[in-house]
């Protein structure tokens, strides 16, 4: 059985174990642990962390490539009712608001917008959440609820000035066609202070890497604000409103905010006094070779590559360390694919005696943006961008 | 025989394909969600747990969680109740975060 074992069967595997433990043969810590597969409509394999809705993780060695292919590309969703099928005779986005005039546009008067085209980190606010210590409540994600993608539309500012944005706009907020299953959840709107959506980058995506969005990743529309966090990235958007005062919305003014002070952190376990809607991202890097734990030969090169990127002012320099954090050396960075992009780092060094030895890097951004060696931590586990220590041995 | 089913397979499927052109439905796009199923731990409190926590989302939420202690679960399921209006009694709500405490609970 185990030689044929499939990712499908696994999951059904794991039912077994389950069915197992409730008739009393193993454990209940033995499927606690279980890292689940799954495979969803136009995706490959990625890590399920829940169903309904689906919240996917991508695995970690799908981030050596460049741009993210889009069935790897993860997904999140918040609350349960998404849409599972478009009709683009009926799909509209509506703009309006505290505008002269109301649009109603198709995808094809989408489509009629000058095209933009650039790449750009998408990345979930609580991406690395189940790293922090003490844990935090919400969605486990290690480093896979990101990814880098080619991104194609029209720009949000030309689709505002094309409804005319009356004077005294404070907020535009973006929602979407995914509802709860009680009409006690609240809608998932999120909103930018106007002067952030008539910024020239921020768009409204119809394309992502050259194909149209997939429906688990926001079809036919999705908002794009590069270099800020996912949460404002409204899938299967359709609407669009100005506001003449601060929006409000349990989204904005209860969940997806941070401490209000320049760390965006206090101290492990408490309650900051004063919060802020969370926005641009932080810098980070990741190790992706070699793995962590792996184990190589005396005298061969090692190869380290990785990848780094910042909330929009890219990556200045990348360094490495090969003995724990005492030395540093600076990495060779690769092809440069934009400030909104990442872009992969690569270090080779050869060991001279057998042991362990620690790795890490460390990245900084064109405003001397930097990552910290201890976690800063956050109530709602947000912005994780520690200084990633991996552990190999030579033999 | 072999030649006829070959050709009769061939020929259905262009029919199909023709047939998918002209739908009107050309310009939809749809998925089907796998229905994936968790069940929760034996215990008491476990059918209230998977009858009511299942109302707005999978149970996979509360596997997920890496264990907390009974306050921490106890904040959670009252943030379900209080923010989202999870339709949970006192009683049951009692029960199900003793339930969580216990089966789901901190590591110590
Ligand atoms: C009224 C709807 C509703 C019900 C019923 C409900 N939940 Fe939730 N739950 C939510 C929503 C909405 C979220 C937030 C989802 C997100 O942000 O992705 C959530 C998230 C969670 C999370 C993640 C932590 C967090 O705070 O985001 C856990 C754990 C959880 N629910 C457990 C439970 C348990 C246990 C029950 C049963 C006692 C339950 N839920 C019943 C709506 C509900």
């Amino acid at each position: 059985m185990t030689k044929n074992l499939t990712r499908r069967d696994f999951i059904r595997a794991v039912g077994g174990i389950t069915a197992m433990a409730v008739s009393g043969d193993l454990g209940p810590d033995v499927f606690a642990a279980q890292k689940r597969m799954f495979q969803f409509p136009e995706k490959d394999e990625l890590i399920l962390l829940t169903s309904r809705p689906p919240n996917l993780e991508t695995p970690l060695h799908h981030f050596k490539k460049r741009v993210t292919p889009n069935k790897s590309l993860f997904v999140r969703w918040h609350i349960a009712n998404i849409p599972t099928s478009i009709d683009l005779k009926e799909w509209r986005l509506k703009v309006g608001g505290h505008t002269e005039k109301e649009l109603l546009l198709s995808m094809d008067e989408l489509k009629k917008f000058e095209r933009v085209t650039y790449t750009a980190v998408i990345q979930c606010a609580g991406n690395g959440r189940s790293f922090f210590e003490p844990k935090i409540p919400g969605a486990q994600w290690e480093h896979g609820s990101m990814g880098n993608v080619t991104w194609t539309g029209a720009r949000l500012r030309d689709i505002l000035n094309r409804a005319g944005m009356k004077s005294g706009a404070i907020d535009v907020s973006f929602n979407g066609l995914d509802t709860g299953t009680l009409p006690t959840v609240h809608d998932f709107i999120r909103s930018l202070p106007a002067d952030k959506a008539m910024e020239e980058d921020v768009m409204v995506a119809y394309e992502m890497n050259g194909e149209p969005l997939l429906l688990l990743n926001g079809y036919p529309a999705r908002l794009v604000v590069p270099g800020w966090y996912a949460p404002y990235w409204i899938k299967a958007l359709n609407e669009i409103s100005v506001w003449p005062k601060r929006f409000e919305g349990f989204w904005m003014d209860i969940a997806y905010r941070i401490p209000d002070n320049p760390c965006a952190c206090v101290p492990p376990g408490s309650t900051p006094q004063k919060t802020i809607p969370i926005r641009r991202m932080n810098t980070r890097s990741l190790i992706l070779e070699p793995e962590d734990g792996a184990r190589l030969s005396l005298k061969k090169p090692v190869r380290m590559m990785g990848i780094a990127f910042s909330g929009g002012f890219k990556i200045k320099d990348v360094i490495v360390s090969v003995d724990g954090g005492k030395n540093w050396r600076e990495a060779k960075l690769g092809r440069d694919e934009g400030r909104y992009s990442w872009i992969q780092w690569f270090h080779t060094w050869v060991p001279s005696k057998p042991g362990r030895y620690g790795l890490m890097a460390r990245a900084m951004n064109g405003i001397g943006e930097s990552q910290p060696f201890e976690s800063l931590w956050n109530p709602a586990g947000y912005m994780w961008n520690k200084i990633e220590k991996i552990g190999i041995t030579v033999e | 025989m072999k030649i006829l089913l070959i050709f009769t397979v061939l020929f259905s499927s262009v029919l199909f394909a023709l047939s998918q052109d002209r739908t009107p439905n050309a310009t939809v796009r749809s998925i089907h969600l796998p229905d994936i199923r968790t069940d929760l731990k034996p215990g008491e409190g476990r059918e209230k747990a998977e009858s009511l926590c299942v109302i707005c989302h999978s149970l996979d939420y509360i596997p997920m969680q890496p264990g907390f202690s009974k306050a921490q679960w106890a904040a959670i399921v009252n943030k379900m109740i209080k923010v989202f209006g999870a339709p949970i009694n006192e009683a049951d709500a009692n029960l199900i975060i003793n339930y969580l405490a216990e089966k789901y609970g901190s590591k110590e």
